[in-house]
């Protein structure tokens, strides 16, 4: 019997709960909002991390002289970091490793990894052309020593030598290494080292504070009902279901 | 992965490199050729190409090297340093590159680049006028001197330590970088560490801390070279500007970048452990020792060194094992054990770590062996590296630290003690020394598998490095046979006893390390220990070993020595009236010279253990029933013995007190003594 009543006190109380969840009209919401204040200053340093992460070096330059917003590194790098980042999602790789090389002679030497796979990217490139001599020669003089070194390398090394196994490239299991994606990601780790290697953060600030926002916004569904932005893209305040 | 597949590349990798080899035979005098070329834009072509072979590729560093082309390279170096023409600078650049990539991270290059007399002239190329020769220059410099083989910077001289500030001071990254590199490869000596504190570099460092990313790192690792084990140091960069040095750091082990966290935690466990009144809060000991274990997550250089650093900050501390017992690291650090080939450092480093987490704690060991991480370690005997194979014998003798463990003979197995006895032969002395001190706890318990170690060779192995050049090996093996004699059958004594001969055992008494010494008489007492034929041991080749003894406690320096030789006479003044006298006359040289006998210095240190072991053998000399005792209380008390023990009777150590107590009775059974 007294089980009885606690199960429905606590059924009581839940429901309470929901009904609580506090609402928020629009005019309460842009209140609040109008409340907060972000500094231009700010918003103009993010917008040119963005560019000048992201590589935008011309509009980066433009917006440096219509802002007065300085950049936090020399913007001739960023010519120097699109040109070896545009090579390898061309599949100039050779290129792309020389360029980087002039960039800084530290950055290949001291990461293996990346050098593994730019020299892998530049095996894929010889396959896709259909070199199969020049392929394997490369494989063997390049690739199989790094190997040797990490076994990690020897297991990438060999999925992709398995490409010439196959006629029908498009249709066999290892086959997305000839997919663009596959050059993509070989450009941005190039990319991300390069970054490093200049002291400078991989990554944009702007998508973690739009990450943060949808963070928050998930946060707050539990506990009220608001104007939520839905679509990024434009971010209109958007009424809440009641 | 299938033993075959693994198995081709690597069989076409040698092939691969004759071909290279004859290709690049091939390309190698052209190559040459065009870099002694009196065409400048000749040779900044073989420059760059040979920059874009060798940049990320060993195996080809390698073959130019020994294909000779680092001089030719050194020599544009050295011919241009001082010209600041434009195509010049774009000469220095390549060939600095050149250079400083056959020294990244390969000492065979290191070396043939410091052969190749440039060092000088890369220096000069820091004051060039030419920004992108600066880098160049400055970078090469760094990868030197991150390998150990760089010429030692002196900072003690006046011109260098400006020469240090001011690239510490200078604007360009890859320049205070360099000064940061130097510091960590050559400050060593805490007269150096005063000298760069007194310089300003200390504080310099430290507002480097705010910089960017390779300043910070430099930073950090340079300032821990430092503080180590120099209190003052450290109380002078915690106590700097209000203690904000010290908070920097701490916020450094959140940063984003592995690197740098591991060096934060590197920062903070020197000051912990040259200053222990710093960073003794719960909450940073576990935070450290969390950090460490999630930072061997990391697949690179830094997870191979995060286990050191763990070494480091956990080494002969009992709490911070416990702590890092309950954070689960013997789990964790298994896992990472058993995650197939690992690389040789990571390999060394995750081994040594669990060897200090079982250095001390019981719980550990149990833990350990639940995991059937011995099977993991033993494996570890036969590894390619001897530094791996050092490590796993040193993770050994760890966990056979447990007395438990032993008594259940959980060590005494092939699998184990096969594999140690090989490594006796080793060719490397640190693994020989590893393996003899594991083999010294494993033999304790030898109960039931005595008899299979000496059939397996062990023990003639033992005796034969008891000879060894090597001191510490000398020792380690004295050790291990002294362990294997503890309460050994006397077939087991006399079998090794034969194997040594007593005159070498004379010999290693009188070994010329302290520490050896007191190994040998350590194996003496053990042997002459038990059964009354035991003692005969030491009266064999008239008596040398005795002698020795004698010899070796009236010139004691060290209080072990001390008490290890007096527990040997101890031991042999429990056998007949020949064996007591024997001991008589050692104690008191019939010639006396009025010299004190060293009895009374013994009785008087400061060594609990060492008085006791004094006042022992006194009462052996003196039970009352043997027929000598009388005669021998006599010429004590004559020696001055007798009152010194009776001015012992309140001891404030309890095993003196009981022994002097007895003796008291003794000599009052024969009437000698006050009251």
């Amino acid at each position: 019997m007294s089980l009885f009543w606690i199960v429905i006190r606590q059924l009581a109380e839940i429901e309470e709960m929901a009904v609580s969840k506090k609402v928020i009209t629009r005019e309460e919401w842009e209140k609040k909002l109008n409340d907060v204040k972000i500094r231009k200053e700010d918003m103009n340093k993010l917008v040119m991390n963005f560019l000048v992460t992201e590589g935008y070096v011309d509009a980066a330059e433009k917006f440096r002289l219509e802002s007065g917003t300085e950049p936090d590194i020399d913007l001739a790098t960023i010519t120097d970091r699109m040109a070896v980042k545009k090579a390898v999602q061309c599949g100039n790789v050779e290129d792309a490793i020389e360029k980087v090389n002039d960039l800084n002679p530290e950055i290949l030497d001291t990461n293996p990894q990346l050098f593994f796979h730019l020299q892998q990217q530049r095996l894929i490139e010889l396959i896709r052309n259909g070199k199969v001599e020049e392929a394997l020669e490369f494989a063997q003089e390049e690739l199989a020593p790094r190997g040797e070194e990490n076994q990690s390398f020897l297991e990438e090394l060999e999925r992709t030598v398995a490409l010439l196994a196959f006629e029908d490239v498009s249709n066999c299991p290892v086959g997305e290494l000839l997919d663009v994606s596959q050059r993509l990601k070989t450009a941005s780790e190039v990319n991300a080292a390069i970054l490093t290697s200049q002291s400078h953060e991989k990554d944009p600030k702007l998508p973690s504070l739009l990450k943060m926002l949808i963070w928050a916004q998930n946060q707050l569904d539990e506990k009220a009902a608001y104007p939520r932005i839905n679509d990024l893209s434009t971010a209109m305040l958007e009424d809440p279901p009641i | 992965m299938p033993t075959s597949a693994s198995a081709s590349p690597s069989a076409t990798a040698s092939a691969s490199a004759s071909s290279i080899a004859i290709a690049a035979g091939r390309n190698h005098s052209d190559l040459h050729a065009r870099l002694i070329s009196s065409d400048g834009e000749v040779q900044l072509k073989a420059l760059r190409e040979l920059k874009n072979r060798i940049i990320g590729n060993r195996t080809k560093k390698l073959l130019y090297i020994k294909l000779g082309l680092v001089p030719a390279v050194a020599d544009i170096v050295a011919s241009k340093a001082e010209t600041i023409a434009d195509h010049e600078s774009s000469l220095l650049v390549q060939s600095a590159a050149v250079l400083g990539s056959f020294a990244c991270g390969f000492d065979v290059g290191v070396r043939a680049v410091l052969d190749a007399g440039v060092f000088p002239y890369l220096f000069r190329l820091l004051s060039h006028p030419d920004e992108k020769v600066v880098d160049a220059g400055a970078r090469s410099l760094r990868m030197i001197y991150q390998s150990k083989l760089a010429p030692k910077y002196d900072f003690l001289q006046d011109k260098n330590m400006d020469f240090l500030v001011s690239l510490l001071n200078c604007e360009n990254e890859n320049v205070t970088g360099l000064g940061a590199s130097i510091i960590i490869h050559s400050c060593k000596s805490v007269a150096e560490q005063r000298a760069l504190c007194r310089a300003g570099v200390l504080k310099k460092l430290i507002s480097l801390l705010d910089g960017s990313l390779s300043q910070r790192d430099a930073s950090l690792e340079s300032l821990a070279a430092i503080i180590k084990n120099n209190v003052e140091a450290v109380s002078k960069f915690v106590e700097s500007e209000s203690t904000r040095a010290l908070s920097s750091v701490i916020e450094l082990t959140k940063d984003r970048y592995p690197r740098t966290r591991l060096l934060a935690c590197i920062c903070l466990i020197v000051i912990r452990n040259t200053s222990p009144c710093y960073l003794q809060d719960i909450g940073i000991k576990t935070k450290l020792v969390y950090l460490l274990l999630e930072l061997h997550d990391d697949p690179g250089q830094v997870g191979d060194e995060a286990s050191f650093a763990f070494s480091s900050l956990i080494a002969e501390k009992e709490d911070l094992q416990k702590l890092a017992f309950e954070a689960n690291a013997i789990d964790k650090l298994y896992n990472h054990l058993q995650k197939g080939v690992l690389h040789p450092k990571r390999f060394q480093g995750i081994l040594l770590a669990l060897a200090d987490l079982c250095s001390k704690l019981e719980n550990c060991r149990s833990k350990f062996l639940s995991l059937k991480a011995l099977n993991l370690v033993t494996n570890a005997l036969n590894h390619d590296s001897s530094d791996v194979r050092a490590a796993a014998c040193i993770c050994l003798r760890s966990v056979s630290r447990s007395i438990k463990n032993l008594c259940a003979g959980h060590f005494m197995n092939e699998m184990i003690v096969f594999p140690l006895v090989q490594l006796l032969d080793d060719p490397c002395t640190s693994v020989q020394v590893a393996a003899l001190s594991a083999l010294g706890n494993i033999v304790i318990d030898f109960t039931t598998h005595r008899s299979a170690f000496v059939q397996c060779g062990g023990m003639k192995q033992l005796v034969q490095l008891t000879k060894s050049m090597d001191s510490t090996v000398r020792s380690n093996a004295l050790r291990a046979l002294r362990n294997l004699v503890f309460l050994a059958e006397k077939v087991c004594k006399e079998g090794i006893f034969l194997e040594l001969t007593a005159s070498s055992l004379a010999s290693l008494v009188s070994d010329p390390e302290p520490f050896v010494q007191e190994q040998a008489l350590g194996l003496i007492r053990n042997l002459v220990d038990g059964c009354m034929n035991s003692v005969e041991f030491i009266f064999s080749e008239d008596r040398i070993i005795l002698d020795a003894v004698g010899r070796q406690l009236r010139n004691a320096s060290k209080a072990e020595i001390g008490k290890q030789g007096m527990y040997v006479l101890n031991n042999v003044a429990r056998g007949n009236e020949l064996h007591k006298e024997a001991v008589m006359h050692q104690l008191i040289p019939q010639t006396d010279n009025g010299m004190q006998s060293f009895m009374i210095k013994f009785l008087q240190s400061n060594d609990g253990q060492l008085r006791t072991a004094a006042v022992w053998t006194v009462v052996n000399l003196t039970f009352p029933s043997s027929p000598g005792a009388f005669d021998r209380l006599v010429r004590l008390s004559n020696a001055g013995v007798v009152s010194q023990i009776e001015s012992m009777a309140n001891d404030p150590c309890l095993d003196v007190k009981l022994r002097v107590r007895t003796a008291l009775g003794q000599f009052r059974t024969f009437g000698i003594g006050s009251t």
